[in-house]
């Protein structure tokens, strides 16, 4: 058993994904708490180019595969890589790609899984896990039971760490050890529908405004689009507003959505049901405006405007780039 | 075609939730409804067994005693029969523990389609789809917005990172489906009559053939702290003022906190 702490870094389009340079900065934190160091599990298009990792944090970069394939083939070559390399932790992005990996590693060999989690450290070589359950109402602590197999599997949310800037270095790489596919190798991809506009990735925004209900149709986006971009970020939404096919799912904020940490959310006609909360009750400033004095989201705001959204965002939307001018 | 949907009890979300001395949600003593995201995979079964692509559908859980209710409201929404695991060994069963339990279940009944909600609505981990996958040795198709079966396969739609993909696989399969597959329906009158009808079985650990041993004690993980989360500051209102006055009183607030 090694004191290593393992990452899932996924890489689309030659690139790694943002999660991945996120996930290197939190393994190289934890490694250094617990001796050993950070090494990169990569997979995707792009992955045999993983030595970049290096300066993001990671010592070491295994190549489990570089093909655009279903995340989840590349299991068996994750699960030889982490029995090879044994290390005390293995964190992975809270994302579908993510969790698949993760959950076929717990499956396989029977590890102990947490999160996703809020905060995660190891102290004394033990590692400790703090979560949010049950829809927020309490915080659990939780660590591997005595006689857990390693690694402690973590599933980490978006903006969880922060990726290192003005690293320099590069990993090591090297291929995960030869693996049959086995049966998880016979999911493949039949049909590709890439979109034709660009879609926002939510969660490599630091603000998003996010519509609901209350901004009524397609065109009630307008005025959220112009004030998230004097804001410099994204446009995000409720499910009720991607349900209605105003934007596409990939902007859907909420249980069934993305789950994201920006530092500024606001929720613009949104109520502010328990199912969208989940998504982004972990934003550091919360700006609500909406018509109805009782709206849900008006008792765990930050600031919540009770006014009419089409009269204030285009004014807001104003004032920014008035005072952002001067 | 035998499709087996799983369907977990966990806490309504409005309801107020207390805790056992070692830290354990206290399922017993808080009101509990179907997981919300399993009534979408119920509804995905049920459609195609309408459209006579299924024939039999089958509902399983794990739980204390009082999740046959879940079961009973699965049942009267459709479907043929149900199972539910129970055991005093199985409180505060981890992932693994779940999976490793579900798996040994599904061995009995052996389904061509496995299909379970995208999470559970209480612990968020999303994990036990893929571990039931693994431990099954069988291929997994997650996170569907919709499940159609073909020649010996199932196929599912999936979101990527700006539009989606089909993703195929030889049957058997465990899948995950989200909440695009549909509403689903309320039980009928006349269905809460015939769940009652249905025949729902008990199994134990020793009825699959497992022990606590086996389960490491049902778990490999132990929380060691709960608590309420931190209160927040009470929320600042604007209200009762003009557009314009709202507008400054907003970009005073960002600017106060640096955000622009």
């Amino acid at each position: 058993m090694s004191k290593d702490v393992a990452f899932l870094a996924e890489f689309a389009d030659g690139q790694p994904a943002r999660s991945a340079l996120e996930l290197a900065a939190g393994a190289a934190e934890l490694a250094a708490s617990a001796g050993g160091q950070a090494v990169a599990l990569c997979y995707g298009p792009g992955a045999r180019d993983a030595g970049q990792l290096g300066a993001a944090g990671a010592h070491r970069a295994v190549v489990l595969g570089g093909d655009e394939a279903p995340a989840i083939t590349f299991a068996a070559a994750a699960v030889a890589a982490v029995s090879q390399l044994e290390p005390v932790a293995l964190l992975a992005p809270a994302s579908p790609n993510g969790r698949d990996l993760a959950a076929a590693l717990v499956g396989l060999l029977e590890l102990p899984a947490f999160g996703p989690v809020r905060a995660v450290s190891i102290d004394g070589g033990t590692l400790k896990a703090e979560q949010s359950t049950l829809q927020g109402s309490v915080i659990t602590t939780s660590q591997p039971a005595e006689g857990a197999p390693q690694p402690a599997v973590v599933l980490v949310l978006p903006n969880t760490f922060t990726p290192a800037e003005g690293g320099s270095g590069t990993a090591d790489v090297s291929d995960a050890p030869a693996a049959d596919a086995g049966p998880f190798g016979k999911a493949r991809i039949v049909e590709s529908h890439p979109a034709e506009a660009a879609v926002a990735n939510l969660e490599e925004a630091s603000v998003i405004v996010a519509g609901g209900r209350g901004v009524g149709s397609e065109a009630g986006f307008a005025p959220l689009n112009e004030l998230a971009a004097a804001l410099g970020g994204a446009v995000g939404a409720s499910r009720a507003a991607a349900d209605a096919g105003w934007v596409p799912y990939q902007l859907q904020i909420g249980q069934t959505g993305k789950v994201v940490k920006p530092s500024l959310y606001m929720g613009i006609g949104i109520s502010g049901a328990i199912q969208h909360r989940v998504g982004m009750q972990t934003a550091e400033n919360v700006v609500a405006i909406n018509k109805d004095p009782d709206a849900p989201i008006g008792e765990f705001a930050d600031l919540f405007v009770v006014g009419d959204l089409f009269a204030i965002v285009p004014k807001l939307t104003e004032e920014i780039k008035r005072r952002k001018g001067r | 075609m035998k499709f087996v949907v799983t369907v977990k009890q966990v806490p309504a979300t409005t309801a107020e939730k207390r805790y056992t001395a070692d830290l354990r949600l206290d399922r017993a003593s808080t009101e509990t409804v179907i997981n919300p995201l399993d009534e979408y995979a119920i509804e995905q079964a049920l459609r195609l067994q309408e459209s006579g692509a299924v024939d039999t559908v089958v509902f399983l859980s794990m739980g204390p005693e009082p999740a046959a209710e879940a079961l009973r409201r699965a049942l009267a929404m459709g479907g043929d029969e149900a199972y539910l695991v129970t055991d005093d060994a199985l409180a505060g069963a981890d992932e693994w523990a779940t999976a490793k339990v579900l798996a040994a279940a599904l061995d009995k009944l052996e389904p061509d389609v496995t299909l379970m909600g995208m999470a559970s609505d209480d612990a968020r981990g999303s994990l036990v789809p893929g571990a039931v996958a693994a431990i099954r040795g069988v291929p997994l198709l997650s996170y569907g917005s919709e499940l159609t079966l073909g020649d010996g396969v199932a196929r599912i739609r999936r979101l990527t990172a700006t539009g989606f993909d089909w993703v195929e696989a030889p049957l058997p399969v465990v899948a995950s489906v989200t909440d695009q597959v549909g509403e689903p329906r309320y039980a009928s009158l006349k269905g809460i009559m015939a769940a009652k009808r249905k025949p729902l079985e008990t199994w134990s650990l020793a009825d699959l053939g497992l022990d606590a041993g086996s389960l490491h004690g049902a778990a490999l993980t132990k929380v060691v702290d709960a608590h309420p989360p931190e209160a927040k500051p009470p929320t600042e209102r604007i209200e009762n003022v003009g557009p314009d006055e709202a507008a400054a009183k907003v970009a005073d607030w960002l600017a106060a906190r640096k955000l622009i």
